[in-house]
């Protein structure tokens, strides 16, 4: 049912909750306005309006290379991460084998280590390996995602297994299951969960800064902190450049969101058992 | 068509006790047969067997005449409908029941004609594009038979198939159930806890109870002749009334039975009759239509009589109870077994 707007405790609890949204927008809002500013304007408090920051930001400092190095990193990151997080949830849910458990367990615990502590292993082992300064080496630690794995397990769980018996006698072998049953089923998580990870991805830094010299490679946060030390003959930072730059940075995930959304509906597995 | 061969079955759930103890039982090509037991006893345990969703330690499995134990459900070509019905929530009901065919890699327009075939045989034909989430409990129950029916398995397992529908629809589909068995010739193992569907629907009828197999024979004889007091008591609506035979002067037999007689089997008397009869006053008198089920308290303890409805006046409580001794069933207290005098 919908909250009666004509009581006065609705309508003030209303406007609590747009002020609250607007509190949140603010920044946001404030930043890309800022984008559209020159530095003097911004520095002299006046009006000026300019897209010189965003010529600034992609022809100078290479944002569209940056923007392009963080859709590759991050699309890749979040594709396999998904596809191995749900096989992964998909065996820890439905078969049992021996050292299961224990494997379970090792996932979970890796949820408890920060990701700092692994920040020179996975340095010292990629150097080895020869993987630093390429595609592979921002992508390759983040793609197991151990929360994915637990997530995932526990909405899978919530599947009643009759439906993975159907699809058996059905003639299904496991993967088919996995794919034609349960990943449609699960297909809200698993949207849920591609957005966290790419989200998670997109906005990583210390990563991406140690893995990668090349600045061919740079993704957008790392170009971005970079701005903050432009033109050292000047002693200002130049804040419209960074804010054009941020909100290059963040609309892909304003756009990523809006086209996921849909897809986080629930209640799919409505009528499946009486 | 395919025979089924279980030998010896014995299970257990990982960490639990012993659910099977030793099942044998040998079903024909093109039978139908009716496993029945209160719950719990292992009937679901023992048509998983069959199916593959589960795996025994100890027994044999044979489908035809090979043995299938360690052959995965995909592998053994059954179709098999679920208790719960367990349709894929996110396919159209075209898209449940040709499911199986696509997964054998049948065409799409040859599966999705023996689809609407099959739907046009279980009324379904209106709601092919619909989500099983549309439907009611009786439409998801035909589209659940419907994905079997796709398949032209020669086996088909039924877990209570039946149970989650109201009477009237569940008379229905026993009938056409029936009836399907009837067109097809396949082997079907229906598992229920509903004593009717069992007499009504099959060829022969297993009796089981905590694990083990008591009897497996047709309806009629199971009735008329059950092997023991507990399947005596199983089958038959109302049940079969039991009385001490210490208590019955003049009978045959020995001391140490228990006299079993049905209901259909007591005659009811509203004055005394002649010859041995005993005393009574009706408890409570159920209606079943054309016959009446009276609850009776007499001189031998609470009886359950039947008789038909123009055989006694609403209202009359005293009667007398007459005992048909040529169909009384004798059990042993000891064993519980059924003895022959
Ligand atoms: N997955 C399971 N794990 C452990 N015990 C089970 C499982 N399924 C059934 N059981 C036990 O096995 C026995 C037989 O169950 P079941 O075959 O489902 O009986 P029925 O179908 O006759 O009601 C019951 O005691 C039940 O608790
Ligand atoms: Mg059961």
């Amino acid at each position: 049912m919908k909250p009666d707007e004509t009581r006065p405790g609705n309508r003030i609890l209303t406007w609590l909750a747009l002020a609250g949204g607007l509190l949140f927008l603010f920044p946001a809002l404030y930043s890309i306005f800022m984008s559209f500013q020159t530095v003097d304007a911004y520095y002299t408090g006046t009006l000026d309006f300019t897209l010189e920051n965003y010529q600034l930001a992609i022809g100078q400092f290479h944002f569209a290379r940056y923007l392009f190095n963080s859709l590759i990193v991050s699309g890749t990151v979040t594709v396999m991460g998904l596809a191995f997080a749900t096989m992964a949830a998909f065996a820890f849910a439905r078969f049992r084998f021996a050292g299961g458990n224990l494997l379970f367990a090792a996932v979970v615990a890796t949820l408890m280590i920060p990701s700092h502590i692994s920040l020179i292993p996975n340095y010292l082992s990629l150097a080895r390996v020869g993987l630093l300064d390429t595609y592979a080496g921002l992508i390759l630690p983040a793609i197991s995602n151990g929360f994915a794995a637990f997530f995932l397990r526990q909405y899978i769980r919530g599947i009643p297994v009759a439906l993975d018996e159907a699809a058996y006698m059905d003639g299904a072998t496991p993967l088919q299951v996995l794919w034609r049953v349960i990943v449609p089923i699960a297909r809200p998580a698993i949207f849920s969960m591609g957005l966290f990870i790419f989200i998670s991805e997109w906005n990583s830094y210390i990563w991406p800064l140690v893995a990668v010299g090349d600045e061919d490679l740079y993704t957008l946060q790392v170009g971005l902190a970079r701005l903050y030390k432009v033109n050292p003959g000047e002693d200002v930072v130049n804040w419209p450049l960074v804010m054009a730059a941020s909100t290059i940075t963040i609309l892909p995930i304003l756009l990523g969101f809006i086209f996921v959304e849909r897809h986080l509906v629930r209640g799919i597995t409505m009528g499946a058992v009486k | 068509m395919s025979s089924i061969q279980l030998e010896n079955i014995r299970k257990s759930y990982a960490g639990g006790p012993e659910v099977l103890h030793g099942v044998s039982m040998d079903i024909r090509a093109g039978e139908f047969v009716v496993i029945v037991g209160p719950s719990g006893c292992g009937k679901s345990t023992l048509l998983r067997l069959v199916a593959g969703l589960e795996t025994c330690v100890e027994g044999n499995i044979l489908i035809g005449d090979k043995r299938v134990n360690a052959l995965p459900p995909q592998d053994r070509d059954i179709a098999m409908i679920f208790q719960n019905y367990a349709l894929y929530p996110h396919m159209s009901v075209r898209q449940n029941i040709a499911f199986g065919l696509e997964l054998r890699g049948i065409p799409r327009a040859e599966r999705n004609a023996r689809a609407e075939d099959v739907a046009r045989t279980l009324k379904l034909e209106a709601y092919l594009d619909r989500k099983p989430g549309a439907l009611s409990g009786g439409q998801r129950q035909r589209v659940a038979m419907g994905r079997a029916l796709a398949r032209d398995s020669s086996i088909f397992l039924m877990d209570e198939p039946l149970s989650n529908l109201d009477n009237a629809l569940r008379v229905t589909m026993r009938t056409e159930i029936k009836e399907l068995h009837t067109q097809l010739g396949a082997t079907v193992v229906y598992v229920t806890h509903d004593q009717t569907e069992a007499l009504s629907l099959a060829d022969r009828v297993a009796v089981m109870k905590d694990g083990n197999l008591l009897q497996f024979d047709t309806p009629s004889a199971i009735y008329d002749r059950p092997a023991n007091r507990f399947v005596a008591g199983f089958l038959g609506m109302p049940a079969m009334n039991f009385i001490p035979i210490e208590t019955l002067p003049h009978w045959p037999g020995r001391s140490g039975l228990t006299v079993g007689l049905r209901p259909e089997n007591m005659r009811l008397h509203t004055s005394e009759p002649e010859g041995q009869a005993f005393a009574g006053k009706v408890l409570l008198s159920e209606m079943t239509g054309s016959e009446l089920i009276l609850h009776c308290d007499t001189e031998l303890g609470r009886l359950i009589v039947t008789t038909p409805r123009r055989d006694i006046a609403a209202g009359q409580t005293s009667i007398w109870v007459g005992l048909d001794t040529d169909r009384a069933l004798f059990f042993d207290n000891g064993s519980e077994r059924r003895v022959d005098l």
